[in-house]
Order: structure tokens, then sequence, then C-alpha cells
């Protein structure tokens, strides 16, 4: 083998050669290779650990999304109930004042009225017992707020008596 | 040759998922890796990271080693042969940041880190001299004339034709002589001209 190798070169090979051999592996080396092999046992034991975890995670987003579910359930329940027949029962003792300035549907009024000295149409006291002839103002609230007269017609005795209104305005429905 | 089926019984017990394999490996072979990766590598931190890097390797893909193909340690040498190639092609993208000539200066003062391994001058002088080797010209001359194996292991290990192994050696050898003649480490006086040892 050494047919091509110089002698000295040889020589100063087998020098390297022999202090290469005296070289040992570090503690560090073997430390490191001591854990490589250790390794697969610690391995799989961090294997199984993620998958624990991972079962815990799930576990818990289950619990999170069931909790989730059950909260919107009950909510969905609450607001339900809050609309129902007891809700609107209580809206119903509620005057539509409170809620709104101008009713939902029209309001037709019937007031009454004289003829003044003069010569107008004033609203009276339909209690108060006079000589001049007395008058029906229909008046209609529309549901945007628009007032009109709608018409205005003799009042007839019998009609005021059978209505017997005590504040002479009547409610009608148009 | 009970070595060698010790070897391969080592390589069946990490195969079959057995560690304690890897340790035998180690204690066996662990000195010679570490000897040709020092031989290979400028640094005896890195010879040792290599060693070590081949031993993981070793570790994770036993069912890699074929016997029909050669030896445990010719596969073992093989793997650390790619990890020393693979550092050294990392190496050479690596670009330095500045030329600090002070700092060059001083640091030739300080211990060589190739001196970690050769201890006397003389054989600091040919680490130097085999580090300047080409790759593939300092590994045939670490496993032929440091390890001592023969031309069909070395062939085994470099996976080329045992011609290949001579001719790469003898160029090999001739580089080295040129190299150590240039320290005048070595006397050429009375030699055949290097041209008819095959550099030209």
């Amino acid at each position: 083998m050494n047919e091509t190798l110089h002698p000295q070169v040889a020589a100063l090979l087998a020098q390297y050669r022999q202090e290469l051999r005296d070289t040992l592996p570090s503690d560090s080396l073997d430390a490191r290779i001591g854990r490589l092999v250790a390794g697969p046992a610690q391995e799989s034991s961090r294997r199984r650990l993620p998958r624990l975890g991972h079962a815990a995670a799930w576990a818990t987003a289950a619990g999170v999304m069931a909790l989730a579910i059950g909260a919107g359930v009950l909510i969905g329940v609450r607001l339900e109930r809050g609309t129902g027949p007891a809700r609107l029962a209580n809206q119903a003792d509620t005057s539509p004042a409170d809620f709104s300035l101008w009713p939902s549907d029209s309001v037709a009024l019937q007031i009454p009225a004289e003829y003044s000295a003069q010569g107008k149409l004033v609203a009276v006291d339909p209690q108060t017992q006079t000589s001049g002839k007395r008058y029906w103002i229909d008046v209609v609230v529309s549901n945007d707020g628009t007032v009109r007269i709608d018409r205005i017609v003799p009042a007839e005795p019998a009609r005021k008596d059978n209505e017997g209104i005590a504040d002479g305005i009547t409610l009608q429905t148009p | 040759m009970k070595k060698a089926s010790d070897d391969t019984e080592c390589m069946s017990r990490l195969a079959a998922g057995d560690a304690s394999a890897l340790r035998d490996l180690y204690e066996r072979h662990g000195r010679a890796l570490l000897r040709f990766s020092s031989a290979m590598c400028r640094s005896r931190q890195t010879a040792e990271d290599l060693v070590h890097d081949t031993f993981v390797a070793v570790l994770h893909g036993p069912r890699l080693f074929d016997p029909a193909q050669g030896t445990v340690f010719a596969y073992l040498c093989g793997v650390l042969r790619h990890r020393v190639s693979r550092h050294f092609r990392q190496q050479r993208r690596l670009v330095a940041l500045a030329w600090d000539e002070e700092a060059e200066s001083a640091v030739g003062h300080e211990p060589c880190p190739t001196d970690e391994i050769a201890r006397s001058e003389t054989s600091a002088v040919i680490r130097r001299a085999m580090l300047e080797l080409p790759l593939q010209h300092r590994e045939v001359i670490a496993f032929c004339d440091i390890e001592e194996l023969s031309y069909q292991d070395v062939a085994a290990i470099l996976d080329c034709p045992i011609g290949t192994v001579r001719s790469r050696l003898h160029r090999a050898r001739a580089l080295l002589t040129i190299r150590l003649a240039s320290l005048e480490l070595v006397d050429l006086a009375g030699e055949p001209p290097l041209a008819q040892q095959g550099l030209s």
C-alpha cells in the first residue's frame, strides 16, 4: 500500500497517525451520545404527553363549545319568554302615549262645538247646556302626525244622549 | 469476523428499537470515526459534532444499512463522510463579513484549532498540509494512510472501484509530498520528477 508513499512522508504520517490515535472523544461527546441513547425512551414519553395534552385540549374545547351552545339556548329561551304573552299584556297596560308621540293607527275624534258671539266655531263643554246650535267636529289624527278636520255635522240631541260622553270627545276607528 | 457479526447484530437491535446498541457501536467505532473526522476538519469541535450527527443518523435510520453492501464500519464511515462533505459545502456558502488584519494577526498568536489535535509541531505542519488538500484527496489519505484500511474497504466506503481509490491515493500522496517539500519537511532531491509520480 505504501508503494507510492515517500519514506519521509510515510514517517510524518505515522507520527501524525499516532497522535490522532491518542485522541479520545471528549466527555462532551460521550455525554451527547449518552443522551442520544437515552433519547428514545424520553422521546416516547414526550410523545405520549402531547397526545394527552391534545386530548385535554379537545375535551376543553368541547366543554367550552357545549357551554356556549347552552348559554345560547338559554338566552334564546329568555328572549322568547320576554316577548311572550306576559310582556304583551304589560304593554297593553301602558298608555300608548308613553311609547310614541303618534298613534300607530289613525284616530278620529269628535269634538262638540258651537258658534260663538264672534261667529267662530269653538269647542264647548258638553256638560253645559246652551241655547246655541251644537255641531260635531270630526277630527282625524293620522299615524304620521297630521291632523285634519274630517267633517262638521250638526249634533243631534238623541245621538249625544245615546253616547253619554263625559268629556264630549268620542274616539272612533276610521 | 466476530466483530463484524456483532456490528450487524447491533444494527439489527437498533432497527428493533434497542437504542443501547448505539452505545455499543459508539464504543467500538467512535474513536476511529473521530480520528477520520479530525483528520478531515480543522476544528476538534466540528469533528465531534459530525461524529455525533453520524450516530444520530444511524439511530434514526438503522434500516438503511444493507449488510450485503459492506461492513457496519464502512457504513458508518460512509455516513460520516457525507456529513463531512455537507459540512464543507455549507462552509463554502459562508462569507466573511470583514477582513481585519489586526484580528488575523492576533489569531496567529493564539493556539490554532488544528493544534488541538496535533500536539507536536511536525504533526501540526503535516496536519495543515493535509487540510490544504482537496476533500477527495484528503479523505483517501485519511482512510488509507491514517486508518490504514484496505483498498477494498475504502472502495466500499467511497462507493467507487478499487482502481479509483488507487489512482486517487497516488495523486493525493503526490500532492501532500509536494506541499511538505515546500515546507522543507521532505527532501525530494534524487526523487523522480513529479510528472512521473502522476502529477502533471
